[in-house]
């Protein structure tokens, strides 16, 4: 009796699961299917290309007169601008102090800088006019600049990015963009076409779009994803064990 | 052999030799997802850091430190400890010079790792557990770009470690277990142990079958669920024993509908 209940208890368990997995099969199917082409893209992909840096070239650097120098002590000193960090940089083959006043942990989180000339310790604007310098001499393909924004975050190319940026679009046929931090000059980076097609792949691969409230974040942290995740975590244990009784019965032969 | 039949043998088969990935797949990836990246990569570990530069320190300027480095680049004053300190590139190793009087600070002692590593510490309670200095033949969780580093352990949950490197005197790379255990599923994921890269031919040739498993998957699951060929089919595709037990079950129902 006992066994025969134990038995019972057993192909019940059984043929659950071979009904989760099928009804587990129609909900997550789609999706499924999604993260295996998508999968599949990033392992065929170009890389080079993926990166968006088909017309990106290193910037030079010239000697400095380190005689002329500034000494930034005095800015500390003589203004109420207090700084964490002050780095001897170089934007445009002159040298600048930066001023960091404000500092994430992390490069794309929320900074606030200063940029100050090294030879004559006057504050520099970051306009329009250097954003575009800055953003050609970071680019060496055949385009010619299109127009200049000055955009805020969330930025489509790059989400994480949580400073303003100068966008600087150049008129190639990859229609590159160019980002230069709006506050500190620093070029963050190239996109392009390329890039863009990639990071559709990401979006549907990560499910970064907006679905419970939150848009895309750039990230793979969002309710949808979770979700699926987890049915479909049922679904391949459930599959798994199916497997193994078909083994276990020699099904396979 | 019907599309039905046939499916149900290639999904079958396939999945024997691929389907502990897509377990691997999944339970990687739910771990992924569900885990917040900005706790795996540590950051809820470290101190806010709101010190600003004390200008009275600063009695070596950017003009004596270049006449006497000419070479140096990338110069930056910033903040150690308490302390006023320039940092720079120089023959292609960090320097760290004190801007009160130009003198070398880099590379620094195992005390000074150890304060560093308590002052960038968000919990100032934990203890530290051991420190080492690792110099070459990195480990798995540490670019060797980072080296030669001071590994500081806390006393924590999930075993926390601080990198801080010799020669810049900063924190460069925060771990824990849990960034282990992703740094392992993400390996597993990606099906390259080694240099983790998702191009690689295993990873390809997993991908292609798995996808084929899958939609003969896709068809079965039209021929179990789709209402209209569930029931004209059910009979014909069923397993021997599930034919079986099904008029048996019918007959009893039957039975009892008579007995009524």
């Amino acid at each position: 009796m006992n066994k025969a209940n134990k038995k019972n208890t057993k192909y019940f368990m059984l043929s659950t699961i071979k009904t989760l997995h099928k009804w587990l099969s129609l909900l997550v199917f789609i999706q499924l299917f999604i993260w295996l082409s998508t999968g599949l893209f990033f392992n065929l992909m170009d890389h080079d290309k993926a990166s968006g840096n088909q017309y990106k070239q290193n910037l030079v650097s010239q000697d400095i007169d380190h005689q002329r120098l500034f000494d930034p002590k005095e800015l500390l000193l003589a203004s109420n601008t207090s700084a964490s960090e002050v780095a001897l940089i170089q934007r445009l083959g002159k040298p600048y102090y930066l001023l960091t006043h404000d500092k994430g942990l992390y490069k794309h989180f929320d900074s606030h800088f200063t940029l100050v000339d090294a030879y004559t310790g006057l504050i520099k604007k970051l306009d329009i006019e250097m954003a575009s310098a800055l953003a050609q001499a970071s680019y060496n393909g055949p385009g010619k600049i299109a127009n200049v924004l000055l955009v805020k975050p969330p930025i489509n190319d790059f989400l994480k990015e949580e400073n303003n940026l100068w966008q600087v679009n150049f008129s190639d046929e990859l229609h590159t963009s160019v980002y230069i931090n709006a506050s500190s000059g620093r070029l963050i980076g190239h996109s392009n076409e390329d890039k863009r097609f990639v990071d559709f792949f990401f979006m549907l691969h990560f499910m970064d779009y907006p679905l419970f409230g939150q848009g895309a974040v750039g990230g793979f942290n969002n309710l949808q994803i979770s979700i699926f995740a987890i049915l479909t975590l049922f679904f391949c244990l459930t599959g798994l064990i199916w497997t193994l009784e078909l083994l276990i019965k020699g099904r396979y032969k | 052999m019907s599309l039905h039949r046939s499916s149900r043998k290639y999904h079958k088969w396939l999945m024997l030799f691929i389907g502990l990935q897509l377990v691997v797949w999944s339970v990687s990836g739910t771990y992924m997802v569900l885990m917040d990246i900005d706790y795996i990569h540590g950051d809820s570990l470290v101190a806010k850091q709101k010190k600003n530069i004390a200008p009275g320190q600063v009695s070596y300027s950017f003009k004596q430190l270049l006449a006497e480095h000419p070479q140096a680049s990338k110069i930056e004053l910033g903040i150690m400890l308490d302390k006023v300190v320039y940092r720079f590139n120089l023959a292609k190793k960090k320097v760290t010079l004190s801007a009160s009087n130009g003198q070398l600070i880099s590379p620094i002692s195992k005390d000074i790792a150890i304060e560093i590593a308590k002052h960038n510490y968000a919990d100032k309670s934990i203890a530290i557990s051991s420190v080492k200095l690792i110099t070459e033949n990195t480990i798995r969780e540490l670019s060797s770009r980072h080296l030669p580093v001071w590994r500081v352990e806390f006393d924590d949950f999930a075993s926390p470690s601080f990198y801080i490197s010799t020669n810049s005197a900063q924190l460069v790379t925060k771990r824990h277990d849990y960034w282990r255990i992703f740094d392992w599923m993400f390996a597993f994921h990606v099906m390259d142990y080694i240099d983790e890269s998702p191009d690689n031919k295993l990873l390809l040739i997993v991908s292609i079958l798995a996808f084929i498993a899958s939609i003969f998957g896709l068809i079965l699951t039209y021929y179990r669920l789709a209402p209209a060929q569930n029931k004209r089919r059910k009979g014909k595709s069923g397993r021997v024993k599930l034919s079986k037990s099904k008029p048996k079950k019918t007959s009893k129902a039957k039975l009892e509908a008579t007995s009524e």
